[in-house]
């Protein structure tokens, strides 16, 4: 576990984060412009809490779509081995997972509207108690790791 | 081995009606609470009577159309009134097969037949509610044992004791279980009752006689309070104790070749369970904060699925009560898979004392800030509070360990209350974690996240603060690659 895992997930995973961060950062920019229009109508809202709201939505915009995703896609990392999977994500705290292929239950790719535009699906391995996740992979190579590792996995399996 | 479809015994009925009205009674509370409050009785006795009826009729119909089956290697079972359903479940699919006895039960020679099969789908186990005696023996015979194993089947009452001459057998003694209650927190439960029941009782009792005495009650001395709170708490002590007798009396655990044996109970209820070996996914030794300085400790074990009708209990007991001392001895004998051994387990590195005492401390402390601004002279109790917590983190640290022996790993720690010692083989390790932040980075620190699967959900054995060398140590054991 000392070396850090060698493939990389899809270039195209930032677009896809920076996309769903712009989305989410209409959220907070709504609630802005509430507060600017209630201030504006009525007396008891002062413009200081629509400026508050507006700097907000700026940082929160700012860091989720412009910092987080590009650190976040330099974390993430993965490797398939025969007898496990090996994944290493996290920011803050950086967090590596080893799940044994014997021990895996059984794996699925998913994919969101978002991340069908950039054609990517996320990989999903559910062991009998956690589940894990490989995010944003090209289609194409998702469905095939998901084959491939379905495939490891059935190698002959002891109770639970 | 073929056999008709039969019926329950119809003592069945009683125990359909009686969960019936388990089930309804709390749903219906609130409606005549409200009734009686309004002087509507008339209206709370038709109610109840006709409800009852009904109950009653559909108790009887469900017994009537409740039928199963035995056939050559499968249970059949056929419910519903309505809606027909049936079920099979194929005799190499049942995990284990309970037999309890509860008060009616022994009354009426009869006993439950529970039916459980491996994963955590509740809906495909079965419970048949009451069966003579002979016939539940018989189903848990012919379902239990397989074809090649038929010849040795021997669980009838004189060949069980000849069988304990040669299996490793404990027996908790009644002077261990009187330790247990009166060590145990459910007398923390019972007070709680208590309450609940005091509080409802309140709505009941007459105005004019409840002023009355919590007149009465404030007007007496201090002193005859506080004798009276002592009193009810032993009482309430003593009730605990009580309780820990009657649900453990004569708790004895067999270890057979391939599962645990346990009976209890002779008080009230009898119970019988067997815990296969191969479901025992973590093998656990707990102190509670009370039991931990007199040297006493609970065993329980995790396994992979739940028993119906089940508490909620996350863990099995294998044990109510054990010297810490004999622990060791108690899983060499009954579980000589796993060891259990305290010298040469790995501690955390010194440097991670203040991530614990942080962490318990910080809410406690902020908190103390806060109120010394607010109210400067309160400002000792949290400051009293902050103290405590982080002794309780210095110990949380001074706990936990790990030890790696072969192919078991043993991870002690101290979350919640308890003191907990779980053994872990490595097969049953779902998934490991390293986790890091920017400060273990630095400081060459980190934590372990391992997966094991309990019943409902998976239970994680967390190790936080490791020497980052003792985690990758750990993953490199844990590692199936052969050159990692």
């Amino acid at each position: 576990m000392r070396e850090q895992p060698n493939e990389r997930i899809a270039t195209d995973a930032v677009k896809a984060w920076q996309l769903t961060a712009h989305l989410f950062a209409i959220i907070p920019l709504l609630i802005t412009i509430a507060a600017f229009v209630i201030a504006y109508f009525f007396d008891f809202l002062s413009y200081w809490v629509g400026l508050i709201a507006l700097a907000v939505t700026i940082v929160e915009w700012v860091v989720t779509a412009l910092i987080i995703p590009k650190l976040r896609w330099k974390r993430w990392r993965y490797q398939i081995y025969d007898q496990e999977i090996y994944i290493q994500h996290g920011i803050l705290i950086v967090t590596r997972t080893v799940v044994p292929m014997i021990r895996v239950q059984h794996v699925d790719t998913q994919q969101g509207p978002i991340l069908k535009k950039y054609g990517l699906s996320t990989l999903q391995i559910s062991t009998a108690a956690t589940t894990h996740e490989i995010p944003a992979l090209l289609e194409e190579e998702a469905a095939d790791l998901r084959d491939q590792i379905s495939e490891l996995a059935r190698v002959e399996q002891d109770d639970v | 081995m073929m056999s008709e479809p039969k019926r329950l015994h119809p003592a069945a009925m009683i125990f359909n009606t009686i969960q019936a009205i388990r089930q309804t009674i709390f749903g219906f509370l609130p409606l005549v609470i409200l009734a009686v409050g309004n002087d509507m009785w008339i209206y709370v006795i038709i109610g109840a009577s006709v409800l009852a009826a009904l109950i009653i009729i559909f108790s009887i119909l469900s017994w009537f159309r409740y039928t199963y089956q035995l056939q050559e290697d499968q249970i059949r079972i056929h419910q519903g009134i309505l809606i027909r359903k049936k079920r099979t479940i194929s005799k190499h699919r049942i995990q284990s097969i309970d037999l309890s006895q509860n008060l009616i039960h022994r009354i009426l020679g009869l006993t439950k037949v529970q039916i459980e099969t491996a994963g955590s789908d509740h809906r495909i186990d079965a419970a048949l509610s009451a069966v003579t005696m002979a016939e539940g023996k018989k189903l848990h015979d012919q379902l239990k044992y397989k074809k090649q194993v038929v010849q040795e089947e021997e669980v009838t009452e004189t060949t069980v004791e000849a069988e304990a001459v040669d299996y490793p057998q404990k027996k908790i003694t009644p002077k261990a279980l009187v330790i247990a209650g009166s060590t145990s927190g459910s007398f923390g439960i019972i007070l709680g009752l208590f309450g609940l029941g005091f509080s409802e009782l309140e709505s009941v009792i007459p105005d004019r006689f409840y002023n009355n005495v919590s007149e009465w009650m404030f007007s007496q001395a201090m002193q005859v309070l506080i004798i009276f709170a002592i009193i009810i708490f032993i009482i309430l002590w003593a009730l605990g104790i009580l309780t820990t007798l009657i649900q453990y009396w004569n708790f004895t655990i067999t270890r057979y070749d391939k599962e645990l044996f346990i009976t209890r109970g002779g008080l009230i209820e009898k119970k019988q369970s067997t815990i296969p070996l191969k479901r025992i996914q973590a093998v656990g030794i707990k102190e509670t904060l009370i039991r931990q300085p007199l040297g006493f400790a609970t065993l329980y074990v995790e396994i992979a699925s739940g028993e119906i009708g089940q508490n909620q209990d996350m863990h099995t007991l294998i044990f109510p009560l054990i010297r810490k001392s004999q622990v060791a001895a108690f899983i060499q004998e009954l579980l000589p898979e796993y060891h259990y051994q305290t010298e040469g387990m790995i501690s955390l590195p010194k440097k991670s004392i203040p991530y614990y005492l942080f962490r318990l401390g910080i809410l406690p402390f902020i908190a103390t800030i806060v109120i010394a601004i607010l109210f400067f002279e309160f400002a000792w109790i949290p400051l009293m509070v902050t103290g405590l917590a982080c002794l309780y983190g210095y110990f949380q640290f001074q706990t936990t360990g790990y030890l790696l022996q072969d192919q078991q790993l043993m991870i002690q720690s101290r979350g919640g209350i308890s003191k907990d010692t779980a053994l872990v083989h490595h097969k049953r390790l779902q998934s490991l974690k390293k986790k890091q932040h920017i400060l273990h980075r630095k400081q060459e620190l980190a934590t372990l996240d391992t997966a094991i699967l309990n019943k409902f959900v998976g239970r994680h054995l967390v190790v936080r603060e490791l020497k980052v060398e003792d985690v990758d140590k750990i993953a490199d054991w844990y590692s199936y690659r052969i050159n990692s």
